[in-house]
This record gives structure tokens, sequence and C-alpha cells, in this order.
């Protein structure tokens, strides 16, 4: 009887503990993410994960936060150790790269059309790659320049629209301020290092000019104008803003951080950059609160702007594709749109957020024209490659004592043999 | 005996041995762990890394064997040699500036100067941050507007205005090789510290009836009986340095343009930034056999008749 009533205990007890194990079983979802390592990014990405969270008790989200410049690196590493986190971050630039290593899931397969027409179609179109879509747009943070109005405004100045009136403003603002025979404040705020972050700003000034640093022709065969006079003007408006001191010193170390750290910390008048830069500086320096005014970026033989789309990406080796989905769905609500936004600066990837009052004003006039000309980034595998010359070419003029026509003479060279070697 | 252990030698080698017999099967059993670890953890990844230079691959979804097409295309083009050029510039001056700095100090601390214990704990203090800090550190003090270096030279009337010392093609590579000597000489000094501790004071006091001067003694006791500790220091760092990426890479990610481009930074950027595998995997067995002659060529000058 006792052998009996133990046997019965311990039979419920295990259904007990099973029962118990499978309700609370979880699906974690590993997202990798560059947001979540920012400020004031960090907070909102993660309160929404928590709002996920709690209204899916069957889902955990776990971050790994890697930074923009190494995002791809490390992605790569991961994909080859078979490490991919279940989400990844994902832009333009790698989405070629990210379709010919194989690590990104068709997401045509997981949304459905209705939910996708939702998003500016812009946007969907950059993170398409031969009719998959790679990555689901997040935000958009279309270049434009961003600068001091108070500053502006004291000078007698407005907004620069032609790169003329830009290095005018630069001039005019770079200022000895506290009279001990040094500059002690700069017109702009130069990102010359020879990373993403160089790379992108230079990308805006270059195409202004009328040059592309990579584009299929009419034949769809992959171009390249670093050689061009186009290349050639763009670095000698670097020059010219270098050479006369209109920029901190130490440019070729001035990344987007020390650039947004420039700007906080009232060194600096102007700055080509996202909205997410308003949000950046902001948390450094909160009395800058309706100072920062937004132009697109300025006229040169063209208007230049890109859409700068960053999202998010469902790993093709993932198990939880259906989680992940759900999780992104609910990421990219229009109220979650909103408030990122209203933290970050980042502007909408949806039209339905996007066409909220919120996104309008001065801070922003200058990026929601900008989207409205946008071009979209080259998707190639070797697109990287081309960066990397282009970064040469400008270091090579900023400090290496070259001048702009010998350094995009050697850059078309270069990028010419990059696109042989490609193909 | 050792006759008699040469005899059986010479016997047993002009005999062959079909059968391991008990003993030796024994001594391979107790062999096997480590020669096991030594294929798993050395030979293989040398021979797949050599295995992966013969391809264009992504290592996921492509592999077009090329045969020697990676290391042909490396050895014809102009930026692997100015890139192996400032390697070689960079080596030498860190593997130099250690060794006289880490001479210099444990000559000092081999002398009974006041307070030689706390000497040697302080000094030895750079050694005990990660790489990842020193160059942090260095780079703060480097920056041209609020750097510590250039405020003082500003006060001392040094310069005239803020340098930007990472940022400029004539100032960067000193400046990366100044930081790697402060980070490098402690293991020099410690390992000099120990060779200067073995010498018999005899020999100086020999020196010194004999009328010899403080650099006869330096000369010709110090030098040649620290021949082999300088040796296995030197060989050490040079491979160390040649390789070497953490710091240069914090400092300045091998720029500006191309001026501190040493060649682990290549690899890496050819590798995660270019995306080439094939290529960074035939530029690491280059390096290999460069680094492979370098301690060669050291045990060749510096060995000694052993």
């Amino acid at each position: 009887m006792a052998i009996k009533s133990v046997l019965v205990n311990l039979s419920l007890s295990i259904l007990l503990i099973t029962s118990f194990a499978s309700t609370t079983a979880q699906t974690v979802l590993r997202v990798m993410s560059s947001t979540i390592v920012e400020s004031p990014e960090g907070d909102v990405e993660q309160a929404i994960a928590d709002a996920f969270m709690a209204a899916n008790p069957d889902i955990e989200i776990e971050f790994i936060g890697t930074p923009m410049n190494d995002m791809f690196q490390v992605l790569t590493t991961s994909a080859i150790g078979g490490e991919l986190p279940d989400i990844f971050t994902n832009t333009a630039e790698f989405s070629a790269q990210a379709q010919d290593l194989g690590i990104a899931a068709d997401l045509n397969d997981l949304f459905d059309e209705d939910f996708l027409a939702g998003f500016y179609p812009t946007a969907i179109e950059e993170g398409t790659v031969n009719g998959e879509l790679i990555f689901l747009p997040w935000f958009t943070v279309p270049v434009g320049v961003l600068y001091r109005a108070d500053w502006f405004e004291e000078a007698g100045l407005a907004g620069p629209q032609t790169w003329d009136e830009f290095v005018g403003a630069a001039q005019a603002l770079t200022q000895d301020t506290n009279n001990d025979g040094q500059n002690d404040r700069w017109g702009f705020a130069m990102v010359g290092t020879k990373n993403g972050s160089g790379f992108f700003r230079f990308t805006h000034l270059l195409r202004s000019q009328g040059a592309w640093e990579l584009y299929k022709d009419a034949d769809g065969n992959w171009q390249s104008d670093l050689g061009s006079e186009g290349m050639v003007n763009a670095l000698a408006i670097y020059k010219e803003l270098h050479d006369a001191g209109l920029v901190p010193p130490g440019v070729t170390e001035t990344g987007y951080g020390e650039a947004v750290s420039l700007m906080a910390s009232d060194k600096t008048a102007m700055m080509v950059t996202g909205p997410h830069t308003i949000g950046a500086i902001l948390a450094q320096n909160p009395d800058l609160e309706g100072q920062i005014h937004s132009v697109p970026v300025p006229l040169g033989v063209d208007r230049s702007a890109s859409l700068g789309v960053g999202g998010f990406s469902v790993a093709a080796t993932s198990d939880n594709k259906e989680a992940a989905a759900r999780y992104l769905e609910f990421l990219v609500s229009t109220e979650n749109m909103l408030e990122w936004n209203r933290v970050t600066g980042r502007m909408p990837a949806q039209i339905e957020a996007g066409e909220q009052p919120q996104i309008s004003g001065p801070v922003y006039a200058g990026f929601v024209e900008a989207i409205q000309i946008s071009k979209p980034m080259p998707q190639a595998a070797f697109y990287t490659q081309i960066q990397e010359v282009m970064g040469e070419a400008y270091q090579a003029v900023l400090v290496g004592g070259v001048s702009p026509a010998d350094a995009a003479a050697e850059a078309g060279v270069r990028a010419a043999a990059i696109i042989a070697d490609a193909e | 005996m050792a006759l008699n252990s040469n005899q059986s030698l010479r016997k047993t080698r002009s005999v062959p041995q079909r059968h391991f017999n008990q003993r030796q099967l024994a001594g391979l059993w107790f062999i096997l762990p480590a020669a096991l670890s030594l294929l798993v953890i050395v030979a293989y990844p040398l021979l797949y890394g050599f295995y992966i230079s013969l391809f264009r691959t992504n290592l996921l979804t492509r592999w077009d064997f090329r045969w020697f097409q990676n290391y042909i295309r490396i050895f014809t083009s102009a930026d692997f040699l100015q890139t192996v050029f400032t390697t070689l510039k960079f080596t030498v001056g860190a593997v130099a500036g250690q060794f006289v700095v880490g001479l210099s100090l444990a000559l000092l601390l081999n002398t009974k100067v006041p307070g030689r214990a706390l000497f040697r704990t302080i000094l030895i203090v750079p050694w005990l941050f990660p790489e990842v800090v020193v160059a942090l550190l260095w780079k703060w003090m480097y920056n041209p507007l609020y750097g510590l270096f250039n405020d003082i030279l500003l006060i001392l009337n040094v310069i005239s205005e803020p340098t930007s010392w990472l940022g400029s093609t004539a100032t960067a590579l000193p400046s990366v090789i100044l930081t790697v000597i402060w980070k490098g000489y402690p293991l020099v000094m410690l390992l000099m510290l120990a060779g200067l501790q073995a010498i018999s004071q005899e020999q100086y006091e020999s020196a010194e009836i004999d009328g010899a001067s403080w650099w006869q003694s330096f000369l010709y006791i110090t030098l040649p009986n620290l021949r082999n500790v300088i040796m296995i220091t030197l060989i050490l760092n040079t491979v160390w340095w040649f390789k070497h990426f953490g710091i240069v890479w914090v400092l300045t990610q091998g720029g500006p343009i191309n001026a501190t481009s040493v060649i682990s930074i290549d690899i890496y950027k050819t590798a995660f930034e270019a995306f080439r595998f094939g290529r960074a995997a035939a530029l690491a067995v280059i390096v290999f056999f460069i680094v492979f002659l370098i301690s060669f060529l050291y045990q060749r000058f510096l060995g000694g008749d052993e």
C-alpha cells in the first residue's frame, strides 16, 4: 500500500514538473543589434523588446550588442563559425554581401504583401537584392547637413544650400572665441576616418559633384567615377576646408563619435550626417534642444541624398523564423517607430509613421527634403573595397600632400581594377 | 657505458624491426596525447590555412580553386611590398626601442639602488595593462584637441599649435612605435635582469682588478654572458611584434592613408572588409615564412657555436 502511494505521488510529481516545464518553455531570440549599444537608442530598443516580451511570454529577446563599424566583420565571422544569431542589423551596403554569403532569409516568405506595402517603396527597394527582401526596414537616416541655427542666426547666415555657401559659412563660424590666438571653434566637423562613417559622408559630397562611386551602366556592367572630374572637385572641397583650418585639428582621427562630441561641446557648427545625430548630440548636451536645424546636402552640380535605411535580417539558419517575424512586426509598428524617432531622431521607414506631424519642423526639414530625392546605394559584394579606395583618396589629399587630381587618378585606376577582379 | 649504448643503437638500426616491443609501444602511448594535441592545435590550423589560400572563397558558399593565383597576385602587388616595408620599420623600431629601454633599466635595477623593489614593481606596470587599454590611454594622450602631450609641448613652447600625432603621415608610425615600446619594455627588462643576475660577480671583480672600465666590463663580460638571453628575447619580440595587431588597430586602424598599415592589419582588412579569405590566408602563410626566416637569421648570427 505504501509502495503504491509512493508511486502515485511520484507519477503526479513528474506530471506536474513536466507540465510546468512545457508551459515555461521559451523561444530565445538572439538579436545582434548595433543600436542597442548606442545612446539614447539602446534604452528605447530595450524598452520595445521588454514590451514585446511582456505581450509574448513564450519569447525571450537576448541582445548581442555590436558597434556598427564592426557589425559586418562580426556577422561574417559568426556565419563562418556557425554562430549566427536569429536576427541581425543590416543595411543596404551589406545586403549584397549578405546574400552572397547566404546568411539572410528572404523576408518575402515571412511577411505578406499588405504588410510590406506599408513601407516607403524606396526603403523596401534598398533592402531587396535580386528579388529577395534581405532586411526589413526599421528606420531611415537620410543624409543632410546639421547646423547650429543659433550661431548661423548670430552671423546673419542661412542654412547652406550650395558648397560655396557651405565653405563660406565654415569660414565665418571658425573663430577664436576666447582671444588666445588659437581657434577654438570650427565651421565643420569633418569625419575623416577611413571607415564606414567617413566613407558614407564623403559619398554624398562626391555624388553632389555628379560622380558616383559605383553604378551599373546601360549594359548592366559596374562602373565607377572615382577617377572623374567630379571626384577631383569633391576632393578639392575637402582639401579647401582642411587647409584653410575650417575643421578641427586631427581630421583623420575624427570619427563619427568624435564629430558628435565636437558638435555637442560647442566646438563645431556643421556636420554632414543623418537625423540620428540629433538624438546623440542632445543626449550629450540637452541645452541644444531646438538649436540644431537641418538642410539637405549642399548642391554641387547635382543634389545628393540617400535614404540610409537600417533594419533587421532574419538569419537563414535560424530555427525561430516565425518568432523572429513576430518580433520584427511588433518592432516596426507605427507607435514604436514614432517613439524611436522622438528619442533618437532616426526617421520612420513606414509611411503611416512618416506622415505624422512629429516628423516636421526646421529640425527635420532638410531630411524630409532629402527623402524626396534619395537615390539607392549600390548593391555589390565588393562595394566595401570601393569605399576603402575612396577613403585612401580623401586621406591622401587631407594629410598626404597629394593633389586632388593625382588622388582621383589613382582612385580611378584602383576602382577599375577592383571591378575587373570582381567580374 | 656510452660506447655500449652506441653499439646497441647501431645494432638496432642495422636490423630493421617489424614489430614494436611492449616497452616501445608504451612509449608511443605516452607521447600520443602530446602528439595529437600538437596535430590538432598547431598542424591542422596551419595546413587548413594553406588549403584556404589556394581558393577564392567566402568560406561559406563559394569555393573556387585557384592554385597559387593568390600568391602570384600578392607578390606582384606593390601594395604588399609597401606593407612589408612598413611592418619591418614598425618591428625594428619596436624591438630595438624595447631592447634599449629594457636593457638600460635592467642594468639600473641590477645595481644597489635604494628602493629597488619598488622600482621593479612600478616599471612592470605597463606589461600588466591589456593592449586595448594601453592603446586607448595613449590615443587620448596623443589627441590634438585635449591630449596631454600637446598641452605639455604647448606650455613648453616646443610646438606653436596642436599637432595631430596620429593623423600625420610623418608622425603616426613613430607615435605607434613609442606606444608599443612603453607596452613591451617590461618583458625585455625582466628577461635581461634575470640574465644579469646569473652572471658571476667574480668576473666583474677580476676585471676591476685588471683595471677595466665600466664600459669594458659591459662590452666584454655583460654582453657575452647575456648572448643567449638576448637572442631569445629578440626572437620572441620580433615574432610577437611582426604580427602585432591590437595596439596599431586601436590607435590608427592602419592610417592615415597607409602610414601604419602593418601586415596584420592588411590581413584583417582583406579577410573581414574585402571578404577575400583566400588571399588573406595566403598573406598569413607568407607571414609565417617571413617570421620563420627572421628566427633562423637570428639563430644563425647570434646563436654562437652551439
